[in-house]
């Protein structure tokens, strides 16, 4: 019999997104490749319009939804709201288009006293058990009854949290039936929120598309040794190395890796205890980067000897890995050059072209404070201690580092004029911090005592946490010695509908005509805010500023035809409308 | 407050502003803040540079030392305190959302954000929402106590709708009034008039 309100996610057909959701949508495709998902169902946006409209769930979704339940416990030998293998579900809301507003995931439905008791019992963890049942609570009270009750971290017991829902006035079922019921409802009434409205009516995304729900199993990678969790990338994020790298972690829940309380292994651990699992792994590993063409990063768990993938997105990526796999994965026929080069932003560029300390400049240095590195870049200056001084100082073409116990929107205007920021207390989202890197300026915060940086005196800052005596030597790397900025250069400047050239090359260019602008001989400093006035009428232009990709663009817009500055890739990609 | 002060504490809010900047933080008519301003110039309360004004040091220091005659009163009231305790309480939370917008975790490395990653961005956003619902109320109840505090409200609400609207500089940027640059003003508008120090 087919079902009217539910599709079972078994990877034969591969559903509308305007059906089930850009989440569901995924889970099938990843069936449809032939890897291993947990197995899941979705309640379609059919269902969610039938229940904006009458105002209730259909009563046959209900009849279906047993079905679905069905189908789920035979593909995972457990059962949902009885026996000693519970199957515990995750609930999220999925739309075509995600948008904020939405409800947020539940995990762990269908837990209760007795599902707390077979968990413990099964996973010998009966300290694992108890903190999933109150999380959960907390979860289904955040989010289904839009009650906050819990204290993160705290050790209440479900009882006394159970309590605290009645006091609240609410209901929280018992049954593991009827919290999937409620929990889809409140996906469904999700579509209606203020927020999710507000950004349809912005968006022009009308307001009868409706949410789908994907009801999908839960797997523990804690319940035995032959079980654990970990996560994987196609190639390495910080070096864009072709070589999967992850992480694995024995007998341990998803949670477990991200809180830091232990130590991951490497892949090797799972390779040595079960080199099946590990070669699928890397299998669906490869599949999915070709697939989508791109560094994946992804989660799974081991349960029971079995492996399953939750989640398979693009990684998050250094600089330099971004600019590395572009350049191989044109090489390796996976992506067009076009794709190549939009996957770089200027952004990226420049930060790898950050001066930094010359070989081994540091190594008589004196160190006069160390700190916490906020934003990367080495720049040197005479410490100020305020912000007023550092502006009027840097008026007067003085190079001058800021010096504060901490900063605020006072200090700006000090901050802007500073070539780098200390701070005598503070971590990494700081006030100082945060202003540093939307300044691009090389920031140690939290040094402890300033009391060693001197008014007047010349010292260096290394975004990387120390502040040093002296003007010491730095070096900017040259996007020529890099064989792989290269190529994106040589690739660039082909698409470019502006030259960009290095001065060496360009000593001659535009010398003596009237359209030939060199910003750097002004006798007023050019700012972005001046620059089209300057730029009027020109076709070719030189400067240090015109490497910013908000200069470049300008320049473009003003009609330039030809900028010599240095680098010539950040403004490169500027001009090619990449994502700066 | 009177007038004079109200302009010389906006002035300290937002320094190096213009008089219409000033008006703007404060709720009054450009008009009247640049009459005032002009009058605190010529008393050497303020100096102006460019149409740019900054509060004297040493009317700072006065400024200051009033604040006590005029939020004395706010300092001692049991609801503001708790609504300013609630701030100092979600503001934590704002300074993490903050840096994982500029920076993200790679393996253990923080790098730069590239804003490349919709999705990504689109969960911060997200998740600076879900502080603005936590921190409406607390702005309602400060508002109910000092009616001026409401401009807030409404400047981080434009800036949220602004972000949330396809235009993410509305975030962090320190050159507009993002949700970012808002709630340090307010921040340091809390500070001065609990007589409080910034820790960080």
């Amino acid at each position: 019999m087919a079902d009217r309100w539910i599709l079972r996610l078994d990877g034969t057909a591969l559903p509308e997104k305007t059906l089930i959701g850009g989440k569901a949508w995924s889970i099938a495709r990843m069936r449809a490749l032939g890897l291993a998902v947990p197995p899941a169902f979705v309640v379609t946006t059919d269902a969610c319009r039938e229940y904006l409209s009458s105002g209730s769930i259909p009563s046959d979704l209900e009849q279906e939804l047993d079905a679905g339940i069905e189908w789920l416990e035979s593909g995972t030998n457990r059962r949902f709201g009885s026996s000693e293998s519970r199957l515990l579900l995750s609930v999220r809301s999925g739309a075509a288009i995600s948008m904020p507003g939405m409800m947020d995931t539940i995990l762990n439905l269908g837990m209760n006293d007795e599902a707390e008791m077979a968990l413990a019992r099964e996973s010998g963890l009966p300290a694992f058990a108890r903190d999933t049942h109150r999380r959960f609570l907390e979860l289904y009270s955040n989010i289904v009854l839009k009650t906050p009750i819990g204290e993160e971290g705290s050790d209440v017991n479900p009882a006394s949290l159970r309590e605290r829902i009645r006091d609240a006035g609410h209901d929280m079922p018992v049954s593991p039936r009827a919290q999937l019921s409620h929990a889809i409802a409140a996906v469904f009434g999700s579509w209606n929120s203020r927020r999710a409205r507000r950004y349809r009516e912005h968006h022009n995304i009308p307001h009868d598309l409706g949410t789908a729900v994907t009801v999908q199993a839960m797997v523990f990678g804690n319940l035995d040794d032959n079980s654990g969790t970990g996560v994987i990338f196609s190639r390495n994020p910080l070096s864009g190395e072709r070589t999967p790298y992850g992480e694995y972690l024995p007998r341990a829940q998803g949670e477990d890796v991200v809180s830091g309380r232990f130590t991951p292994q490497s892949l090797d651990s799972l390779r040595i205890s079960a080199a099946s699992v590990h070669s699928e792994l890397l299998a669906a590993t490869n599949l999915l980067e070709k697939e989508h063409a791109d560094i994946q990063d992804i989660e799974f768990t081991v349960q029971e000897g079995r492996l399953y993938l939750l989640q398979a997105r693009s990684a998050k990526r250094a600089p330099n890995a971004a600019v590395r796999a572009a350049v191989e994965m044109v090489a390796e026929g996976m992506i067009s050059i076009d794709t190549a080069l939009s996957r770089v932003t200027s952004e990226q560029v420049r930060s790898m072209l950050f001066p930094r300390l010359a070989e081994g400049a540091d190594r008589d240095a004196t160190v006069l404070a160390r700190g916490e590195g906020a934003c990367p870049g080495v720049a040197s200056g005479v410490f100020v201690h305020e912000a007023d001084e550092a502006e009027r100082r840097a008026a007067k073409g003085e190079a001058v580092i800021l010096v504060r116990k901490t900063t605020s929107p006072d200090d700006i205007h000090g901050m802007i004029a500073a070539k780098a920021i200390v701070t005598e207390q503070g971590g990494s989202t700081s006030h100082a911090a945060v202003v540093s890197r939307a300044l691009g300026r090389p920031c140690v915060v939290g040094v402890g005592s300033v009391s060693a940086l001197r008014p007047g005196v010349m010292g260096t800052v290394d975004g990387g946490g120390v502040v040093y005596a002296g003007s010491l030597p730095v070096e900017a790397p040259d996007e020529e010695h890099d064989p792989h900025l290269r190529q994106l250069i040589e690739w660039a400047r082909v698409r470019s509908p502006v030259a960009v050239l290095r001065p060496s090359g360009a000593h001659e260019i535009g010398d003596r005509r009237s359209d030939y602008v060199d910003l750097d001989a002004q006798l007023t400093a050019v700012d972005n805010s001046s620059l089209a006035a300057v730029l009027k009428g020109m076709k070719t232009a030189r400067g240090a500023i015109l490497a910013t990709p908000e200069a470049a663009r300008q320049a473009a817009a003003c009609g330039v035809k030809t900028i010599v500055t240095e680098p010539v890739l950040p403004a490169l990609l500027a001009m090619l409308g990449a994502k700066s | 407050m009177d007038e004079r002060d109200l302009v010389l504490h906006g002035l300290a809010i937002k320094r190096h502003a213009t008089a219409a900047a000033v008006a703007d933080a404060i709720g009054l008519t450009e008009g009247a803040v640049s009459a005032s301003l002009a009058r605190a110039v010529a008393a050497n309360r303020a100096m102006e540079v460019d149409g740019a004004y900054v509060i004297a040091p040493l009317a700072g220091l006065a400024l200051e030392a009033r604040y006590g005659l005029h939020f004395g009163a706010l300092r001692e009231d049991a609801g503001f305190c708790r609504a300013y305790a609630a701030f100092e309480r979600i503001n934590r939370t704002l300074k993490n959302v903050i840096t994982d917008w500029q920076t993200m975790d790679v393996r253990g490395t923080r790098v730069a954000n590239p804003h490349t990653d919709k999705e990504y961005d689109a969960s911060i956003i997200d998740r600076l929402a879900t502080i603005h619902e936590q921190i409406e109320p607390v702005l309602a109840q400060l508002a109910q106590r000092l009616q001026r505090l409401g401009i807030y409200a409404r400047k981080l609400q434009a800036a949220l709708d602004a972000a949330e609207d396809g235009e993410p500089e509305w975030v962090s940027d320190i050159r507009r009034d993002s949700y970012h640059t808002v709630w340090f003003e307010l921040h340091e508008e809390l500070l001065r008039i609990m007589g409080r120090i910034r820790e960080e």
